[in-house]
């Protein structure tokens, strides 16, 4: 365990505790007010404090999260392999997966929760729509990136297309599609704080809430709650990509 | 399986820029278990005459035929053809047993059945300890052997192989050239195999064509004067060279045009 | 008669003077940015800010001797910009203040505007209820926005389990399609807006139940209140002005105020003009002047405050606001 477990985890703990540290000392010399950007303390203060609460707050948002990354995969690897089918299909329909990479999600939410009602369902529709596209994107990506002589071998043995799909087309993307779902694991928590902030629950209200409150120790601990949702989320699809990668591909084996 | 080529030809026609001819009208018979080796300049089109042959191309004109006794139609030569690239072109996400089971996959064979014919190949050419061994884990030499088995897995009854031992070394090249002579003779298909080395043509081949540069023609159709039991001191006979040194003659002057 | 071309020494001081214009003119301008304050409203511009919109339109503020302009707009931080010094003036709600006192900010009340406070939640009429607690005891979404002190104080005071509470986004469509959907609103707002759409909603202010923070208050920070009292003075003396004539007739403002703000009609700007009036001028506005304040209503304010846990210590009242006329 000791030296490469070191080498991993000294970096990136060592830098967050210096860089804490300084944050801290700056903020109490330079008297700043507590209302515009609080100490690293109190903010961690209140995010044990109020522990009971955000959590729980954090457990309805990473539902809804969970959802909808899960949406997001299946339908975003389904469509991508309805693009991948023809270059004429591609050109016409890929523009309309690009606008939910531009549609600010901020106005439409509202519309979300007049057509999900208040609550969970809106809340997944708005993480689905900010986080599927760069599943899409990665794997059509990946689809049209087949070794041409593997796509020659499965013609010379007349595989029809089912066959090639799903015994070379999708299994070649699979690297692309982990990488897809990592990117998209960080933007659906994006998507789902902003759905509350309409919809109701989870960490939104309680950002919102704690905005109004002037509490502003404790939006910074929401938002903190938040990003450990989401490097969860992206912890997990790494991990998800190693265990399914590490036999064969190089990106895995590098790390070892 | 016999096939004859008639009058094919081939014509590139890219979106942008002229036409290029690749290959003129070649007629060409191939016998039923011949092994004929097709020698010629990179580029002059000897893959793609290959390919045509595979069915990956079409020609744009001329005609391919099969004679096949007992055949019933195209299904039947389907799984009868077998490509060899010159890269092994595993798929990486497959262990060894299951990159050579997957022919028999797509052939809608049961599983148990295929992996017992799998086993069996790859121990034709000597990789029974590593059917579990993923692609990523081999060396050059060991993954165009599972290539091979991949190939012969179906019982091909025409084995087409495109430069397939061109990226090893010498001695596993020679290995493998050997190994391949001893499975033709085992099971008897037809074999045409491209190659720009005329050592390894002539040490292999029954019969030899060189190709001229692009676009391509028949400069000489030659069958090897050599015995059929060969073997690796065969390369020091004196008879050897000369073979050799036919087919040599004829890709110089087949470059020079 | 000459025909005098120009000189040498002419055309010397013409261009010298034209230069010394030139530069005063520049000294003076950034003198005078250095004397325009900026007032920072919460929302958009509106009826409830219709006494600074008179002022300035009518020059009022010129005529106290203030250069004002206006800023901010609906979600401005405005509390927040006072205390960053980024805005010399704010417009916020006494529980705010009391509030941000209580953080350790020191922000102070100048001017309040509504003496009774605009805020009430909005029924369907064909819900049949005769007051707030009747409201709140109802199943249904109640739509309010998280974190406002008065929420927390009806959750204390009323039982709400009832109620789906979910967040309001400053938008009628949801109370529009949903009978049993109630909501917050400003009483000089959304329920026209309602009437207009051909709802029949029913207010109830949260006033009637004890929690009435004065609303559209004037606040700036306390360092400001102590070295520019005498444009703070000004200031207040203007705004009262300035409420003066538009409670008096709001057609000329509200004119004005329409082409800030093209989302108001002039028949909804007349009928929010008018539904305000009760809440600005009072009984005590009458004694004390408009936009007085009392130390009394402070104090109730903060120990509601404090009894809903909002805030831990109340101050002595007369920290929180400097009397308008004082």
């Amino acid at each position: 365990m000791s030296a490469g477990w070191a080498v991993r985890w000294l970096p990136p703990v060592g830098s967050l505790v210096v860089l804490t540290g300084l944050a801290e000392v700056a903020i109490r010399v330079g008297r700043v007010s507590p209302l515009l950007l609080p100490p690293p303390s109190a903010v961690l203060a209140v995010a044990v404090s109020e522990s009971p609460a955000l959590l729980s707050a954090s457990s309805g948002t990473a539902i809804a999260v969970l959802v909808g990354l899960g949406l997001s995969a299946v339908v975003g690897v389904t469509i991508a392999v309805g693009l991948s089918t023809s270059r004429f299909i591609e050109r016409a329909f890929y523009p309309y997966a690009i606008f939910f990479q531009v549609v600010p999600i901020v106005a439409i939410a509202p519309l979300l929760v007049i057509w999900f009602g208040y609550g969970i369902r809106a809340v997944i529709a708005s993480a689905f729509i900010v986080s599927i596209f760069p599943v899409i994107a990665n794997t059509l990506a990946g689809l049209l990136s087949v070794d041409p002589a593997l796509r020659d071998l499965f013609r010379i043995y007349r595989a029809g297309p089912v066959d090639t799909l799903f015994r070379l087309r999708l299994p070649a993307a699979l690297p692309d599609v982990l990488t897809g779902l990592r990117v998209a694991s960080g933007l659906a928590v994006i998507g789902a704080i902003v759905g509350e902030f309409v919809g109701g629950g989870g960490l939104g209200v309680v950002i919102l809430g704690a905005m109004r409150e002037q509490r502003t120790d404790l939006v910074f601990a929401a938002v903190g709650y938040a990003s450990l949702l989401g490097l969860a989320l992206f912890g997990l699809a790494s991990l998800a990509s190693h265990l399914s990668l590490r036999r064969w591909h190089a990106s895995e084996k590098e790390l070892g | 399986m016999a096939l004859r080529l008639s009058g094919v030809t081939r014509i590139f026609r890219p979106t942008h820029g002229d036409a290029v001819p690749v290959l003129e009208p070649i007629d060409l018979e191939v016998g039923r278990g011949e092994f004929l080796a097709v020698l010629g300049p990179s580029g002059c089109g000897k893959s793609t005459l290959l390919r045509i042959i595979a069915g990956l191309d079409r020609p744009t004109a001329g005609t391919i035929g099969w004679l096949e006794q007992g055949t019933t139609g195209e299904a039947e030569e389907a799984r009868s053809i077998a490509y060899v690239f010159q890269d092994a072109h595993l798929l990486p996400w497959r262990s060894v047993l299951r990159n050579v089971t997957l022919p028999l996959e797509l052939a809608g064979g049961g599983r148990a059945e295929a992996e017992s014919i799998a086993r069996a190949t790859l121990e034709q050419v000597g990789l029974e300890e590593a059917v579990d061994r993923y692609p990523a884990e081999l060396s050059g030499g060991m993954r165009m052997r599972v290539s091979l088995a991949r190939a012969l897995v179906v019982r091909p009854r025409l084995l087409l192989l495109d430069e397939p031992f061109a990226a090893l070394d010498e001695i596993t090249r020679q290995e493998l050239d050997d190994q391949l002579r001893t499975l033709w003779l085992a099971n008897g298909m037809t074999v045409i195999f491209v190659t720009h080395s005329t050592n390894e043509a002539t040490f292999l081949a029954a019969r030899a064509l060189v190709l001229s540069m692009r676009p391509a023609r028949i400069c000489l159709d030659h069958r090897i004067e050599l015995p059929t039991d060969r073997n690796a001191s065969l390369r020091a006979d004196p008879r050897f060279a000369a073979q050799a040194g036919i087919l040599y003659q004829a890709l110089l002057s087949g470059n020079r045009r | 008669m000459t025909h005098a071309t120009w000189p040498g020494s002419r055309r010397h001081s013409l261009v010298l003077s034209l230069v010394l214009v030139l530069a005063a003119a520049w000294v003076g301008c950034r003198h005078q940015d250095r004397d325009r304050l900026e007032i920072a409203l919460n929302w958009k511009p509106e009826p409830e800010f219709g006494g600074i919109f008179e002022a300035l339109h009518d020059r009022i503020f010129e005529a106290n001797g203030l250069d004002i302009e206006l800023s901010g707009g609906p979600g401005a931080p405005v509390i927040q910009m006072v205390v960053a010094g980024r805005t010399a003036f704010g417009i916020a709600s006494a529980d705010e203040v009391v509030i941000a006192r209580a953080r350790g900010s020191d922000v102070v009340a100048l001017f309040a505007t509504y003496q009774t406070s605009p805020q009430g939640l909005m029924a369907h009429a064909e819900r049949g209820f005769d007051s707030l607690a009747a409201l709140l005891a109802a199943p249904g979404i109640l739509a309010v926005e998280p974190g406002l002190p008065y929420v927390k104080f009806l959750g204390s005071r009323y039982d709400l389990s009832h109620r789906e509470v979910v967040p309001y986004s400053y938008s009628i469509a949801a109370f529009l399609t949903d009978p049993e959907l109630a909501q917050q609103v400003f009483v000089t707002a959304e329920p026209i807006a309602a009437r207009r759409a051909g709802a029949h909603p029913q207010v109830f202010l949260v006033a009637e139940s004890g929690y009435n923070p004065y609303t559209a208050v004037l606040i700036a920070r306390g360092d400001r209140v102590r070295d520019d009292r005498g444009r703070v003075t000004a200031l207040q003396a203007a705004l009262r002005e300035g409420w003066r004539r538009y409670l008096d007739d709001p057609s000329a403002a509200n004119a004005w105020i329409a082409e800030q703000n093209p989302e108001m009609d002039r028949e909804s700007l007349t009928l929010a003009a008018a539904a305000q009036v009760p809440l600005i001028k009072t009984d005590a506005t009458r004694r004390d002047g408009l936009g007085s304040m009392t130390p009394e209503r402070w104090s109730t304010l903060a120990e509601q405050l404090k009894a809903i846990g909002v805030i831990g210590e109340v101050e002595e009242p007369t920290r929180y606001f400097i009397q308008p006329g004082s």
